[in-house]
């Protein structure tokens, strides 16, 4: 289970610093696999940062009393510098891994399919390589909680179905958290979504409904906008009109002295 | 692979494991001569500067109680120490961002690996050169053993703390690591590395020997040769108020600010 207490987040930015995030609070129970939808910069990816402790809040706390994995995602996880192989080693080093280390590799290796580029710099890769690979690796370890910032958004058709099959195998053991504009996946694979909008986030039980909430609200907000523009024009039609009115009373006004 | 709850400890040991590994394939292996001018650059150096030495200054060469050559490797060693952990240390974080996705990682860590190696290869090479003074029947055998390794120990550990230092200050702030940068030749000449510094007079000398690099050297030429005039007002006191000062410095500002470090 993952408990968010009043969470907060901002950006130091050098035009001053809006909240990304503001008084957040959620519990995400164990098992239950959630989807992240809100608009880019919402703060999606943010709150998974967050989540996966790759960043501090400013204030609130998040409690986390199960292994959760890190965001895994287009951002990074890999250093450009060392080999795909090398990267691996090192994750699997860091979470402490002895003997098995070979068998994690070569897993790792099996899952992504990258060939004789596992052993070339992770920054020659495509950036479906990099999500093969940081997939891959993920899954090598049993995590109860996988943090997917659009882990599969780069992948091919057949990747995506990979990674698909493999946490639908893991399903009743393992949850994910996601965030993802695909809204196929993440009707298959979350159960409860949370729609994250100026800052503010709201949990839905079911995926379908904040993804109907997300359809929703831009709409509206487009309706009203609409709406406002429309107003707007009309103000400054009967401006304009109001002007011209009083410009030729002023010129009928002015006629009478000229002539004399 | 299954994983375990583990202890911070365990945590921080694996990841200092597998950040030793990385960065020795990274510092051994980086372009194909790596680990040849690791052992050339200081020979390299060193002839450099007894070139530098013999043509500037041609009279003033004596020095009491040791002959020019050792006692200008030793002060070059003592401050390659010192400056490469500094130097390297600036830029460790750097050169591991895409590792701090993993939140077992911390910059600290990388800065205190890179020490760590830095140190180890520093002293194999500098063995080596005692191996090869011994050969070639040139005097670069300490007097006093176990002083000589704490003196070099001192500096190293000098070296940690100004790096633990600059590399949270230039992670901040990156004119911080330009500074150093720019300072270490100057840094070189008055820590008495090429020239003794009992030449100058009392009053300047006051302020030079503030500088804590210039005791390390003396007091770790002073192990080497039993009959070593050091420098008056060398003291291992204040070298050790330096290191523990920066080193306690250094572990504050990565705790403060390791969220910014990480960042960047």
């Amino acid at each position: 289970m993952i408990r968010i207490e009043n969470l907060s987040k901002r950006y130091h930015k050098q035009h001053g610093s809006d909240w990304v995030l503001k008084d957040i609070n959620l519990e995400i129970p164990a098992n239950v696999s959630v989807g992240l939808i809100g608009r880019n910069g919402a703060g999606k990816s943010t709150l998974l940062r967050l989540i996966g402790g790759m960043d501090a809040p400013d204030r609130g706390h998040i409690h986390r009393d199960c292994r959760v994995s890190w965001p895994i995602g287009l951002g990074g996880g890999f250093q450009g510098s060392m080999t795909g192989r090398q990267n691996v080693r090192f994750v699997a080093r860091i979470h402490g891994s002895g003997e098995d280390m070979h068998d994690t590799i070569r897993r790792v290796e099996e899952f992504a399919e990258i060939g004789r580029a596992f052993d070339d710099p992770v920054r020659t890769y495509s950036s479906g390589m990099r999500a093969r690979l940081a997939f891959g690796l993920s899954l090598a370890f049993d995590f109860d909680v996988y943090l997917s910032d659009e882990a599969t958004a780069v992948g091919d058709r057949l990747f995506k179905a990979k990674a698909q099959k493999a946490f639908q195998d893991r399903i009743g053991r393992a949850s994910i958290i996601m965030v993802s504009h695909q809204e196929k996946i993440l009707r298959d694979l979350c159960q409860a979504g949370v729609l994250l909008e100026g800052g503010k986030a709201t949990w839905y039980d079911d995926i379908a409904d904040a993804i109907a909430a997300y359809h929703l609200e831009p709409t509206e907000r487009q309706k009203d906008k609409r709406a406002a523009q429309q107003q707007a024009l009309q103000q400054r039609a009967a401006t304009i009109a109001a002007r011209k009115a009083a410009r030729e009373a002023a010129a009928l006004r002015r006629r009478p002295r000229e002539e004399k | 692979m299954t994983l375990s709850t583990r202890t911070p400890w365990q945590v921080t040991r694996s990841v200092w494991h597998a950040m030793f590994l990385r960065e020795v394939v990274a510092r051994t292996m980086a372009d194909r001569m790596a680990w040849f001018w690791m052992l050339v650059e200081p020979i390299a150096m060193i002839a450099v500067m007894v070139a530098i030495r013999a043509f500037v200054m041609g009279r003033a060469r004596h020095i009491n109680g040791a002959d020019f050559i050792p006692w200008l490797l030793l002060g070059l060693f003592g401050f390659f120490l010192f400056r490469e952990n500094m130097m390297r240390s600036i830029g460790a974080p750097e050169a591991n961002k895409g590792l701090f996705a993993y939140r077992q990682v911390k910059p600290i860590d990388t800065v205190l690996v890179r020490c760590y190696l830095e140190g180890l290869l520093k002293t194999f090479i500098f063995l080596m050169f005692v191996l090869a003074g011994l050969l070639l029947n040139v005097d670069l055998t300490p007097d006093y053993a176990l002083q000589a390794l704490f003196a070099w120990l001192s500096l190293w550990s000098l070296g940690l703390g100004a790096g633990l230092v600059f590399s949270a200050l230039a992670g901040l702030a990156p004119e911080f690591g330009r500074i150093v940068k720019i300072a270490t030749l100057p840094l070189l000449i008055i820590s008495g590395v090429i020239f003794p510094l009992n030449f100058l007079p009392e009053s300047l000398l006051y302020y030079l020997m503030l500088n804590p690099i210039a005791h390390g050297l003396e007091l770790f030429r002073a192990s080497f040769y039993a009959e070593y005039r050091v420098v008056p007002g060398t003291s291992l006191l204040y070298l050790w108020w330096w290191t523990l000062g920066s080193i306690a410095l250094g572990l504050m500002l990565h705790l403060r600010f390791e969220m910014r470090l990480k960042r960047q």
